[in-house]
């Protein structure tokens, strides 16, 4: 059935987001007990695997990765919008996009969201929003001015599609849980490297062995863990481009507008002035890397544009 | 023990029964309002048309062909649309085939498509066609999973008695998907 692709692309999303937030959480409180269990047996001599620092650590760990979430679910968007500077237009603005995006709205079935420009002469578009009900979509004015109607609605329709399979709020929590684990991991090299952790003002041989294995295990952990996060949120948006293209072709029937916005999008020399890495995998293409080979790397944002004009082919039939 | 368990398998089917009646009433609620959305379309499209006719009508200085056969079309779906889904299909494909030959004769002819106001009503008359196609998409999406779901069993045994009955899919007949020929002269 066509309209089920999507609607399982949105509980998908939906139980992926809980399961992120749960295992963000349990991870971040399992980083945060070891933290506390690594000072008390410095602080003791004592490793205990029951450590009331531990626990107390892990607490507000925990307590940490929930609130940030919530926070940046409620205020993500705006703050997304802001430092892209994309500035909400009504119809008379910009008719013919208006009016695209209405059509959209249509063939996804959900709400009209609002509308935004970028004014710069690159060529991208992103769309924000926590739910279907309270979303926005911005384009730049590079690509309002080069791209014909069909391109336009190819590329509309892709972030369309961000917004139908509620992409931008897993993507916000992807986001948070990589952001809150790399900035622990980063906090603990940093002390581990100052030496709060280990010997300063008594003797090394005070300590036994154990508390010794104990920073050894918490250094290995605080080098991987943001590293195998940025891996599996790099996956995961990668996967969203690709789902995201097919259902922009379910909702336009027609893979040619977005193929043909995607090659004078790869095409294009225009650099993007004050985008941050922080919301790169936001866009439609990545508007700081080049799209070559090394794109399809590991940690890209994106697939290869060459990558995804071929599956696109291919659902041309 | 047994009468817990008894009352559990009961409580279990009664759960079971609640779930498919809400997914039939938010399957058939949400073609309806797919419809709605059609129907918000093609009135807009009836109302539009004149307008465009009009204007190129006053830039051409005569009346062509074309524009006295997009506006016997419109009045004839205009007449039609009141009857419902079925009715209002070959009516509203004729429209849609006279509404490109509109647009295409605009296209042909650079004084139009020079003219500032024949532009704006294009474009409108270009975007209400596309949410005619993409409301009809979607409705007719929405009403065959309707139809799906109402059709399955268990939902079979008692979906007629209970009020969910079979729903139209807005079709085009075949001559539609012709590419129109513009009357030149």
């Amino acid at each position: 059935m066509a309209t089920t692709n999507f609607v399982a692309a949105q509980q998908a999303n939906r139980r992926n987001t809980m399961l992120l937030l749960t295992g963000l959480t349990v991870l971040a409180a399992l980083f945060g007990y070891l933290i506390g269990w690594v000072l008390q047996s410095q602080a003791t001599d004592d490793v205990a695997p029951v450590s009331s620092f531990g626990v107390t650590a892990a607490g507000a760990l925990a307590a940490a990765s929930i609130g940030w979430s919530l926070l940046s679910l409620a205020f993500g968007s705006r703050l997304v919008n802001a430092m892209a500077e994309a500035r909400e237009i009504a119809k008379d603005d910009a008719p013919q996009l208006f009016n695209v995006v209405e059509e959209m709205s249509i063939a996804a079935g959900v709400p009209m969201p609002r509308v935004r420009i970028m004014e710069t002469e690159a060529l991208n578009a992103f769309a924000t929003g926590t739910s279907t009900s309270n979303a926005s979509i911005a384009v730049t004015r590079g690509l309002l001015d080069q791209l014909n109607r069909d391109e336009l609605q190819g590329v509309v329709a892709h972030e369309m599609a961000h917004i139908a399979n509620l992409d931008t709020r897993y993507m916000t929590v992807v986001g948070v849980t990589v952001g809150l684990i790399a900035l622990i991991a980063d906090m603990t090299l940093r002390g581990l490297r100052w030496g709060s952790f280990s010997s300063s003002r008594s003797s090394s041989d005070r300590k036994s062995s154990g508390a010794g294995i104990l920073v050894i295990v918490l250094l290995v952990v605080a080098i991987v863990a943001p590293i195998a996060a940025k891996a599996v949120q790099m996956a995961v948006s990668r996967q969203r481009e690709y789902l995201a293209d097919a259902t922009s072709v379910q909702f336009t029937r027609n893979p040619n507008g977005l193929i043909a916005a995607l090659t004078k999008l790869a095409a294009a020399a225009a650099p993007f002035p004050g985008v941050s890495r922080a919301t790169q995998h936001l866009f439609i293409v990545n508007p700081i890397q080049t799209f070559t080979a090394q794109s399809s790397a590991l940690m890209a944002t994106h697939p290869d544009i060459a990558d995804r004009i071929a599956r696109l082919r291919n659902l041309g039939g | 023990m047994t009468f817990w368990i008894v009352l559990g398998i009961v409580v279990l089917i009664a759960l079971w029964l609640i779930m498919i009646y809400n997914g039939l009433v938010g399957g058939r609620t949400q073609a309806q309002t797919a419809w709605s959305q059609i129907d918000v379309q093609l009135k807009r499209r009836h109302d539009l048309i004149p307008n465009l006719v009009q204007v190129v009508k006053d830039a051409m200085g005569y009346e062509q062909e074309t524009l006295t056969k997009v506006i016997q079309a419109r009045n004839a779906a205009v007449a039609a649309n009141a009857a419902g889904p079925a009715q209002a299909a070959p009516a509203e494909a004729a429209l849609t085939l006279a509404t490109r030959g509109l647009l295409g004769l605009v296209e042909s002819y650079p004084q139009l498509k020079a003219n500032d106001n024949v532009k704006q009503l294009q474009e409108e008359l270009t975007t209400t066609e596309n949410k005619i196609a993409f409301s009809r998409q979607f409705y007719n999406d929405s009403v065959a999973s309707y139809n799906v779901r109402r059709q399955s069993f268990p939902a079979v045994l008692a979906a007629g008695s209970l009020g969910f009955g079979r729903m139209e899919l807005f079709n085009m007949p075949e001559s539609e998907r012709e590419v129109p020929k513009v009357a030149l002269r």
